[in-house]
C-alpha cells in the first residue's frame, strides 16, 4: 500500500515500510545524518536527521520513523513534512552545537580533515560560533590493532563502527560502554580487532575518531587523484579506488558496487598499498655464474629469445600466476602457440578445472548478488572467510536477513555465521550426491539451492571427481526448478584464474600441466608472475624466465628476471569468480625500467622471430576479443543454464577419501604484493600471536 | 693584492685612493683575528659629522668579513673598541664566518643538484629488489 505525504510542499507517494528519511530524499530534500547508514541497522542516536511533521509537537528523527507510524490527520489528508522550516533549522543547530561541545578543534591535524561528515555538516547546518566556554571532555586512547588508529575524544557516538563490526563483519569486538558524557567506544579487552574486514569501520566513521593507521598523516584527500580500478587480491574483483599522489598509490578505498562488494573491501585489499612500493623489480637481471647481474632490456630479451628459439617446442612451458592480466596471458599464449609449444597452464595450484567442460563448470554461476536469494547453501572444501572475505559477508548478510540453511564439508572453521558441519571430505559429498545424507533433502526442498566449491576440493589429484560430485548434487537439487538459477559455484582464490581458463591458458594437444612443466624434463620455463608453485623439481639446466613485479619465490630460481607492472600500473582485464570481466586502470607508472606486461611479451616475440600482430593495447584487445568474446562484455555476467553442468556431472569418478585441506594458511600473505607489505606482515604476526595466546589459554 | 692591481683595478680589494686617504687621515685603532684593520679619522669629521671609521680588508673587500663586535664599533653603536671591552666570548659562541654565497663553500640545500644529490625522502619512493 502506498502512503501519501507532502514534503516541503511537494506531494509524493511512497511504499509502506519506507523510512521518513528515505521519503524526504525521494522528494528531493537533503537530510543530514551521522548514525544512519544504508547498509547497517537503524540506531537513531545522533538526532541530526530531525524533520518537522505537522501535528507532531516535537521534531521527529526521520531515519528511525517509518511512514506507516505517522498518525493520520483527522481529515485523512496527507501528512505534511517540513525539512527546511525554522523549527528544523533550530533543531539541527541545537544538535550540532551539542555534538561540537565535546568535539576537539583539531581539524588541522586530523586525518579525516577534508572528508569529514562533521566538518561538512557543521558548515552546512551548524551555528556560526560556539557558546561553550567550559572544558571539553577527553577520552582515553584505545589500542585496536595496527590498522585502525583511534582518537576517541573525537567520537560522536554514532555507533556505526559497533554496528558494522557486529552486523557485517560478524565479530563482536567493539562496543559502547558508559552513559551520557562518559560513553566510550571500546574493544572489550583493548585488543586488536581480528577480522578480515575490520578497516571498513574506518570508512564508516563520520568523524576522525577512527582513521587508517598505515597511512596516518601521509596525505590530504584533496592532494590525491582518484583512479577507479579493480582489486586483484582475491577472485571477487572488488571495486576500489586507488588514490594517487605523485608517483605512488597513497591509499586504496572501496567503491560502491552492489553487484560485487557493496561498499566493503577486505583489509588485505585496502592495506596492501605499501607492498606496491617494496621489493620491486625495477630493471632486468640476468643470472651469470650463479649471481644476478643488472642487464639492459635488449640483453635480457635477446637472451630469452635465443633460449626460446633453441629449445624444442615440446620442452617449452609457461605458467601464469595469480595476478596476471588477461592481456599478457593472451599474448604469451599466442607467442608460444606460434612457436608450436602446447605446455601452458594458468592453474599453478593444481586446480583440476577444465574449460572444455563448459564455462559453467568453473564459475560462481549464481553470482555474488545471487547469494541474497539462496535459501540453502552447501560449502565444499572452502573457507570463504579467508578466500573471499567480501563474499563471505554477503553470505552472512543473507543468513541475517532470512533463515538460510548453511552447511560445510571440509575443514571446520569460524565463518562468522553458524553452519551445520557435515563432514571433512569427499565421502560426505558422495553421500549427499547419492541422496543418502539428510542435507540432500534440504537442498531439494530449497527453491534456490547453492553449492560453493572451493579450491580445497578441486586443487588436488582427484579434484575433478569432487567437482563432478558437486555438479551431481546441484543437478539433483535443481531438477524442476527455475532454469535460470544455476546453483553450482566455484569459488576461486586467484584474480587471474578465470580469465586464464576463458582464454584457454591450459595444456593444449600433448601439452603438460603445471606439475609437468615444473618437472625435470622442461628446458625452457616462462613464469608469468607465478610464485605459488613448487620450483624445486625443475632441472638445474632448464632456463627459467620470471616476469613479475616483486622479488619473491619465483625470482629465486629464475635465470632472467623481466620487471613487469602491478595491477595499479597497467590497464588489464581481470575476470572475477562469477565471470565478470573488469578492467583495471593505470594509476601510476611501473617503477624504474619496468614495463607493462604485454609489451614485454610483444618485444620478446619480435626478437624470437614471430612478431605478434598487435602494436597497441587496443589492437591486442581486439585480437583477444575475437578468440574470447566473453572478455569484451565488461562488468556483466551472462546467465549460464544449469544444464551446462551435465558433462561435468557425467564424469562420475570416485574421489579418494582424504579430507579437503584448507587452501590459505595465512590470509595476509597470499601473493607477492601482500608478502612485500609491512602492514600485512604486522597483521600476520598479530594473528599468529593471538592464536598462540588462544591455544595457551586452552 | 699586488700594487699593480691596486692601481689599475677597483673591484678586488681597497684602492690606491683609500690607501692614500688612510695614510693621510687614518689612525689605526685595532686589528681583528681575521686581519681586518680598523681606522678612525685623525682630525676633522666625516660625512656623518663625527670622525669617520673604516676598515681595510686583507684581501677581497667583502663586508660580511667584519665580526659582530667590530661591526658594532664600525657602525657607531659603541665607541669602545672591542679589544678594550671587558667582554669575554662564551664557549658556545661560534667563531664568526663570512658569507660564503658565491664561493664553492656556499650552503647547498639537500636535494640541490649542486650538492651531493641526496634528497629528502618522498612518499613516491619505492624500495627496489636487490639480488643477494
Amino acid at each position: 500500500m502506498a502512503k501519501q505525504l507532502i514534503v516541503d510542499g511537494k506531494p509524493i507517494e511512497v511504499e509502506d515500510g519506507t523510512t521518513l528519511m528515505h521519503a524526504c530524499e525521494l522528494a528531493g530534500a537533503v537530510i543530514p545524518r551521522f548514525c544512519y547508514h544504508e547498509r547497517l541497522s537503524i540506531a537513531g542516536n545522533c538526532r541530526m536527521c530531525l524533520v518537522e511533521v505537522e501535528g507532531s509537537p516535537k521534531p521527529v528523527a526521520s531515519c528511525a520513523m517509518l511512514v506507516n507510524d505517522l498518525p493520520p490527520n483527522r481529515d485523512g489528508s496527507p501528512k505534511v513534512v517540513n525539512t527546511a522550516s525554522p523549527m528544523v533549522k533550530k533543531a539541527r543547530e541545537g544538535v550540532m552545537e551539542f555534538l561540537l561541545i565535546n568535539h576537539p578543534l583539531d581539524c588541522p591535524i586530523c586525518d579525516q580533515g577534508g572528508e569529514c561528515d562533521l566538518q561538512d555538516q557543521a558548515m552546512a547546518f551548524g551555528m556560526g560560533g560556539s557558546r561553550y566556554t567550559e572544558n571539553k571532555r577527553a577520552v582515553e586512547e584505545k589500542h585496536i590493532g595496527p590498522l585502525i588508529k583511534t582518537m576517541m575524544t573525537r567520537c560522536i557516538h554514532c555507533t556505526r563502527c559497533v554496528r558494522y563490526m557486529t552486523e557485517v563483519a560478524g565479530v563482536e569486538e567493539l562496543g559502547l560502554i558508559g552513559r551520557g558524557e562518559d560513553a566510550e567506544i571500546t574493544t572489550y579487552l583493548e585488543q586488536g580487532i581480528l577480522s578480515e574486514m575490520s578497516a571498513n569501520a574506518v570508512d564508516l566513521c563520520p568523524v576522525g575518531a577512527l582513521t587508517h593507521r598505515p597511512w596516518a598523516f601521509a596525505a590530504r584527500p584533496w592532494e590525491m587523484e582518484t583512479f577507479e580500478t579493480i582489486d586483484v587480491m582475491d577472485a571477487v574483483g572488488s571495486s576500489i579506488s586507488a588514490d594517487v599522489r605523485g608517483a605512488a598509490v597513497m591509499r586504496i578505498l572501496p567503491r560502491n558496487n552492489d553487484a560485487v562488494n557493496e561498499e566493503w573491501i577486505s583489509d588485505k585489499t585496502r592495506h596492501v598499498a605499501d607492498g606496491l612500493k617494496t621489493q620491486r623489480l625495477d630493471q632486468p637481471y640476468i643470472r651469470k655464474n650463479g649471481r644476478f647481474e643488472p642487464a639492459s632490456w635488449d640483453e635480457a630479451l635477446g637472451l630469452v629469445a635465443a633460449k626460446l628459439k633453441a629449445a624444442p617446442a615440446e620442452k617449452i612451458g609457461a605458467i601464469a600466476g595469480d595476478l596476471a592480466g588477461a592481456e599478457e596471458m593472451f599474448a604469451l599464449k599466442d607467442l608460444l602457440t606460434r612457436l608450436g609449444a602446447t605446455s601452458l597452464d594458468c592453474r599453478q595450484a593444481g586446480d583440476k578445472l577444465d574449460p572444455k567442460l563448459g564455462r559453467a563448470s568453473y564459475l560462481f554461476n549464481s553470482g555474488i548478488e545471487g547469494i541474497e536469494e539462496a535459501d540453502a547453501i552447501l560449502i565444499v572444501g572452502a573457507n570463504p572467510r579467508l578466500e573471499a572475505a567480501v563474499l563471505n559477508s554477503r553470505i552472512r548478510k543473507r543468513w541475517r536477513s532470512a533463515p538460510t540453511k548453511i552447511a560445510l564439508v571440509g575443514t571446520k572453521v569460524d565463518l562468522a555465521y553458524p553452519y551445520e558441519y557435515l563432514g571433512a571430505g569427499p565421502d560426505t559429498l558422495a553421500e549427499i550426491a547419492n541422496g543418502k545424507h539428510p542435507f540432500a533433502e534440504v537442498l531439494k526442498a530449497a527453491s534456490k539451492p547453492m553449492v560453493i566449491v572451493g579450491q580445497g576440493a578441486f586443487a588436488r589429484a582427484d579434484g575433478l571427481a569432487a567437482l563432478s560430485l558437486a555438479a551431481r548434487i546441484v543437478l539433483a537439487a535443481s531438477a524442476g526448478k527455475d532454469a535460470a538459477w544455476n546453483g553450482f559455484n566455484v569459488l576461486h582464490t586467484a584474480a587471474a584464474r578465470v580469465a586464464g581458463l576463458d582464454l584457454g591458458f591450459v595444456p593444449g594437444k600433448g601439452g603438460k600441466d603445471a606439475a609437468g612443466i615444473l618437472g625435470p624434463d622442461s628446458e625452457f620455463v616462462y613464469l608469468l608472475g607465478a610464485d605459488e608453485c613448487d620450483l624445486s623439481k625443475v632441472s638445474p639446466s632448464a632456463f627459467v624466465v620470471y616476469q613479475g613485479t616483486h622479488g619473491d619465490k619465483g625470482t629465486e630460481r629464475a635465470d632472467v628476471i623481466l620487471p613487469g607492472a602491478a595491477y595499479t600500473e597497467k590497464s588489464a582485464t581481470f575476470v572475477n569468480t562469477e565471470g565478470r570481466a573488469q578492467q583495471t586502470l593505470k594509476a601510476v607508472f611501473p617503477p624504474g625500467d619496468a614495463k607493462e606486461d604485454w609489451t614485454i611479451i610483444r618485444a620478446l616475440s619480435e626478437r624470437a622471430g614471430t612478431k605478434l600482430p598487435y602494436d597497441s593495447l587496443k589492437e591486442l584487445r581486439a585480437a583477444m576479443y575475437r578468440t574470447s568474446p566473453q572478455l569484451a562484455a565488461l562488468d556483466t555476467i551472462e546467465v549460464r543454464a544449469v544444464s551446462g553442468l551435465e558433462t561435468l556431472a557425467k564424469l562420475g569418478a570416485q574421489p579418494s577419501s582424504a579430507p579437503f585441506a584448507p587452501v590459505i594458511a595465512d590470509f595476509y600473505m597470499t601473493n607477492p604484493i601482500a608478502r612485500s607489505s609491512a602492514v600485512m606482515a604486522g597483521m600476520s604476526a598479530l594473528r599468529a600471536s593471538h592464536q598462540q595466546k588462544l591455544s595457551a589459554a586452552e | 693584492m699586488g700594487l699593480l692591481s691596486e692601481i689599475f683595478s677597483w673591484w678586488g680589494g681597497n684602492t690606491w685612493g683609500t690607501r692614500l686617504f688612510t695614510l693621510r687621515k687614518g689612525k689605526q685603532v685595532g686589528q681583528d683575528e681575521f686581519g681586518n684593520r680598523y681606522f678612525v679619522q685623525k682630525s676633522g669629521v666625516g660625512p656623518l659629522g663625527v670622525p669617520a671609521r673604516w676598515v681595510i680588508y686583507p684581501k677581497l673587500s667583502e663586508a660580511s668579513q667584519v665580526p659582530p663586535d667590530w661591526h658594532g664599533w664600525l657602525h657607531y653603536t659603541v665607541d669602545t673598541i672591542p679589544t678594550d671591552e671587558r667582554y669575554h666570548r662564551r664557549p658556545w659562541q661560534k667563531p664568526h664566518q663570512a658569507n660564503l654565497t658565491g664561493t664553492p663553500l656556499a650552503y647547498r640545500p639537500k636535494g640541490s643538484i649542486l650538492g651531493k644529490g641526496e634528497r629528502a625522502k618522498s612518499t613516491s619512493d619505492y624500495k627496489a629488489w636487490k639480488p643477494h
